[in-house]
């Protein structure tokens, strides 16, 4: 633990300069600006997979690591949808999910919306449809934002809030 | 003799019932108008999800199965229908009425059920657990999942090996290149063709860097399901890292479409140089992080699974090395020629399978050094030829299994066992001794997929 804290200690801060890391200001700050203006500085949101590989989850939980930091900014990914005010929602809506992810929308307070997440909920991964899959999601809700790629990457995922955000 | 896989494909007149172990494969022929056989759970206990499985795909009865309740059709699924059969060509169905799943209960006085998902707190992907609990301690878990059964195998029949290679890319993102590289050797055993040696070891190298990505995420989140977040923040940086170098070499960040027969070169150098800074970085996790007492307080003796019962129920991957059993896909001649070394711990808890995993961090970094080579063969393939093909490939979770049946140029059969079908049958028995408060850090040690298993 000491050496932890020692190489913390002489290497301080490590700040990347890269065209990346400018793209990444210019978002950041706008995300903080709009959250603070139309959610009181808080955007609750919900992510419910409803039948996707896993990419989508595994950007979205690098969200939360150090070069992203989405929760310094006030966006929070919340346990339950009685505390959120997004659905951000991937995957193809599968047969066997669709009624509980009716069911997690119901559970959102108003007032709520829906953003739909990667080429799956809009059918345009390269998935057919099955008797399993019942997308696309607009056949079940209003979709307000829509954040393509397959998967995308965090950067896209922060711009598609953003885009999200200046759209309500 | 271990039971890789059992699944059924139908035939003109009959079903046939294919089952796989590690060194045979055996073929049993069922007539379709009274379609009964035998189960095999009894010496196999992980057969109880194929069998249930071939049931809801087919229609097929295991007679004296101990176990018959659907598995991929759930509550509002119609249980006349079998979509795995030929006759079945519906693109959508509709919901029928709510018929209860009977969950297995132990009941007694004081003795309450919990039920967890299919929606669960983080940002993780759906599936159910139904636990037994008297007071804190879990007395029994059942996992139920199929929550994201999109009906992949149906859906890739009439295809052919060209059109599904984007699909089979996206069963399971995380394990993406160790899907690819078995439709790779699919494709070669169609076309009869052996692979050129630097393919090969480029193909090895990507997915050495998937199986990094995927156990630096982990080494960061189990502590942080034992409430050390430190740990979460460094190793999530170094994931990322990786992730990005993916997306270098390969041009995707999960490595979709990564797994070809083109020819481009890596840069050496910036490689090489990342590979020195992630291997001083690893080494820095490794001694800090060995060095914190509480959180080894909480890894040692949790979810043990016992040598014993790791081998009854034929698990693979990280969780049966972990519990002692020596099986990895990756022990022949050419691994062994680039530095392969097969990690292996006994106590078979939590402590176990994260020390696997940084082990097998440390070894993939000596192996991607040995697999950077030029690339300069060309190659081309064959016409495919029609038959039966097996294909099996290390993932990041464990041995991965892929069979396609090509009839006429397009698929007839297509069959996937991912790792994970098995050792979720597995998950329950690491429960016995623990608190529900362990559940998490139990389960994100094995940290299976869900998507694979549910196809």
């Amino acid at each position: 633990m000491i050496r932890f804290w020692s190489r913390r200690l002489y290497e301080s801060n490590i700040t990347e300069d890269t065209d990346l890391e400018k793209r990444l200001y210019v978002i950041k700050k706008n995300i903080k600006d709009k959250v603070k203006k139309k959610f009181a500085g808080s955007l609750a949101i919900r992510m419910v997979d409803s039948g996707s590989c896993n990419a989508c989850e595994a950007e979205c939980n690098a969200l939360s690591n150090s070069y992203y930091d989405l929760e310094r900014l006030g966006v929070y990914f919340v346990a339950s949808p009685r505390h959120a005010d997004v659905m951000l929602l991937s995957g193809v809506m599968t047969f066997n999910m669709t009624p509980y992810v009716k069911n997690a929308y119901e559970q959102i307070p108003a007032p709520k919306w829906v953003v739909s997440l990667g080429d799956c909920p809009v059918m345009q991964a390269p998935f057919e449809l099955t008797h399993a899959i019942n997308a696309p999601v607009d056949k079940y809700f209003e979709v307000t934002h829509h954040i393509a790629g397959c998967p995308p990457t965090p950067l896209e995922i922060m711009e598609g809030l953003l885009e999200f955000l200046q759209k309500i | 003799m271990r039971l890789i896989a059992r699944y059924a494909k139908e035939l003109k007149n009959d079903f046939e019932v294919i089952t796989i172990y590690d060194k045979i494969i055996q073929r049993e022929k069922v007539p379709k108008d009274t379609p009964s056989m035998q189960t095999l759970a009894k010496i196999h206990p992980c057969a109880v999800w194929f069998e249930r499985k071939i049931y809801d795909d087919f229609g097929i009865n295991f007679s004296d199965a101990y176990d018959k309740r659907p598995l991929v059709h759930q509550e509002r699924f119609a249980k006349n229908i079998h979509p795995m059969q030929k006759s079945f060509t519906n693109k959508s169905i509709q919901e029928v009425d709510y018929l209860p799943y009977k969950y297995e209960e132990i009941s007694g006085d004081g003795v309450f059920q919990v039920a967890v998902g299919p929606i669960h707190a983080g940002i993780i992907e759906p599936g159910h657990f139904q636990f037994s609990q008297a007071g804190e301690e879990m007395l029994h878990l059942e996992v139920r999942h199929f929550y994201k059964h999109r009906g992949i195998e149906k859906m890739l029949e009439g295809k052919s090996l060209f059109d599904v290679k984007a699909i089979i890319e996206r069963i399971s993102g995380i394990e993406s290149i160790a899907y690819q590289i078995c439709l790779r050797d699919i494709m070669l055993q169609a076309s009869k063709q052996e692979l050129p040696k630097t393919l090969k070891k480029r193909h090895a190298l990507f997915l050495e860097l998937e199986r990094t990505i995927h156990h630096l995420n982990n080494l960061g989140f189990i502590p942080n399901d034992a409430g050390f977040g430190a740990a979460m923040s460094f190793a999530s940086k170094l994931s990322e890292d990786a992730r990005r170098k993916l997306k270098e070499i390969s041009g995707h960040r999960f490595g979709f479409g990564a797994v070809d027969f083109s020819i481009e070169s890596i840069d050496k150098t910036s490689f090489l140089e990342w590979l020195d800074t992630l291997q001083k970085d690893i080494d820095f996790f490794e001694d800090w992080i060995m060095d914190i007492p509480s959180l080894w307080d909480r890894f040692d003796t949790t979810g043990k699974l016992t040598l014993k019962k790791a081998i009854k129920y034929d698990t693979i991957g990280v969780v049966a090395r972990a519990s002692g059993v020596s099986v990895d896909r990756r022990i022949d001649k050419f691994y062994l020629e680039h530095g392969f070394e097969i990690a292996n711990e006994k106590s078979g808890d939590v402590a176990a399978r994260f020390k696997i995993r940084l082990h097998e961090v440390k070894n993939s970094i000596l192996m991607m050094r040995n697999f950077l080579d030029e690339n300069s063969d060309d190659f081309t393939l064959n016409i495919f030829h029609d038959g039966e093909f097996f294909s099996f490939c290390e993932s990041s979770i464990g041995e991965l299994l892929v069979t396609i049946e090509l009839k006429d140029g397009v698929i007839e059969r297509f069959f996937v066992r991912d790792p994970s079908f098995i050792n979720w049958q597995a998950l329950h028995l690491m429960m016995r001794s623990d608190i529900i408060a362990d559940f998490p850090l139990i389960n994100k040690s094995c940290d299976l997929s869900y998507a694979g298993s549910d196809l």
